[in-house]
């Protein structure tokens, strides 16, 4: 599940410095930032993922005499912040993303599967699947991507949000179930199977 | 496919940022980070090269010092020299107690007696263990601190010497007086090797680091 870090990185040592010499704190940027990153390019799009993530990484400037030093691995922590800014902007832009975004969704669905088809690229389905991901709870959503695309545990996923770990399963087998409910009700699971196959 | 691996490989296809994107970010953190009351105590420039903590105990190694030169490292094995000389003469000095009599204290100008001084010695076992080990204690650790490049460690080694070279005065006993001075003049060997050129060298460096701090 690791994927972007070294074995001998230990992130609550360089916040313990932190505390004393803040600019300690640049070092884990420069660990991490990447891909805190590109998941907030995933999540809100590349246009404020800059922004998101100089407020993620100030954010845990400020928090860091909070830290848990018990625990050596900072990125549970980054992305529940991430996370956080995430769902603010969301909010944020609440009106612009429903209308924008899962209504007309909805209405394109049909046609687009169609040029799906036409087309043969696994990249025609990602409208569909964000109209699928629009239709999740915003805390259901917030598993599902943190294990599909940061390749967090169970357990990472809990701290991240501190919630339970059965309430991560629960809330991600909520999400795969709904996504697949609507990717099979807008016919895309199975044009999805006939790309696959095509190719 | 599932949906799981669906957005996997759809997630795929946004690349890690170049490393110039993220500069907006780290600029704002760094100015944030410069503003912070307790910054400035280490370079900026070193953040990305700076010291990792001492694994050892977990406390960050701050600024890089010099290895602490053969001087210094003479004066760490001589102080270690001075506890083990130290444990002799707590040996002896037991000894000494165990078989002292009654004729050899007074007290207030008074010859103790023999009921006296069996009701004494326990204290004075007590007292010379106590002692004794309080100075084996206070050797190991100013070896420590003087190893570690600590200035007070190296003026306070050498008081202690000075108050040490007192202690010389009203042995009795052969093996006592041999083992007193042995050990007086391990301490005079490291005192000297610790007020070397080279060694002063060494500690100043660690002066004026602790000096820059507010």
């Amino acid at each position: 599940m690791r994927q972007h870090r070294g074995p001998a990185a230990d992130d609550a040592a360089v916040i313990e410095s932190s505390r004393r010499e803040p600019e300690r704190f640049a070092v884990l940027f420069d660990r991490h930032a990447p891909h805190i990153h590109r998941y907030l390019a995933r999540r809100a799009g590349r246009e404020v993922a800059d922004d998101l993530l100089a407020e993620t990484f100030l954010a845990a400037f400020s928090r860091r005499d909070r830290y848990d030093l018990s625990r050596s691995d900072a990125r549970p922590w980054l992305y529940g912040i991430a996370t956080n800014l995430v769902g603010q902007h969301r909010r944020n832009q609440a009106r612009q993303y429903r209308l924008g975004q899962a209504a007309p969704a909805e209405s394109e669905v049909p046609g687009h599967a169609e040029r799906v088809v036409a087309d043969v690229t696994a990249q025609a389905m990602r409208p569909l699947l964000d109209s699928a991901l629009a239709t999740l709870p915003a805390g259901d959503r917030d598993v599902l991507l943190l294990v599909a695309w940061e390749q967090l545990s169970y357990e990472e996923v809990s701290l991240a949000l501190a919630i339970p770990v059965g309430t991560v399963r629960s809330r991600l087998n909520r999400a795969r179930t709904k996504v697949r409910q609507v990717l099979a009700g807008t016919n895309a699971a199975a044009t999805y199977e006939e790309i696959a196959t095509n190719e | 496919m599932n949906e799981m691996e669906l957005l996997r490989e759809l997630a795929q296809e946004t690349p890690l940022p170049a490393p110039a994107e993220l500069d907006a970010a780290r600029a704002k953190l760094v100015a944030v980070i410069a503003a912070d009351p307790a910054a400035g105590r280490v370079p900026a420039v070193a953040e990305a090269t700076m010291p990792q903590p001492d694994p050892s105990d977990g406390q960050p190694a701050g600024p890089e010092r010099p290895p602490a030169p053969a001087p210094v490292q003479d004066a760490v094995k001589l102080m270690y020299g001075g506890a083990a000389g130290t444990v002799v003469q707590l040996i002896i000095a037991l000894f000494y107690v165990s078989d002292i009599h009654a004729y050899h204290l007074t007290l207030g100008g008074h010859r103790l007696t023999t009921a006296q001084l069996s009701d004494w010695r326990p204290l004075l076992v007590t007292l010379a263990i106590a002692f004794g080990l309080a100075l084996i204690g206070l050797w190991l650790w100013l070896a420590r601190a003087v190893g570690h490049g600590r200035s007070w460690a190296r003026v306070l080694s050498t008081v202690l010497f000075g108050l040490a070279t007192l202690q010389l005065i009203g042995l009795h006993g052969a093996a006592q007086v041999f083992w007193a001075m042995l050990t007086w003049l391990t301490g005079a060997a490291a005192v000297w090797q610790l007020w070397r050129p080279a060694s002063s060298a060494f500690f100043k460096p660690a002066r004026a680091m602790r000096s820059r701090r507010p």
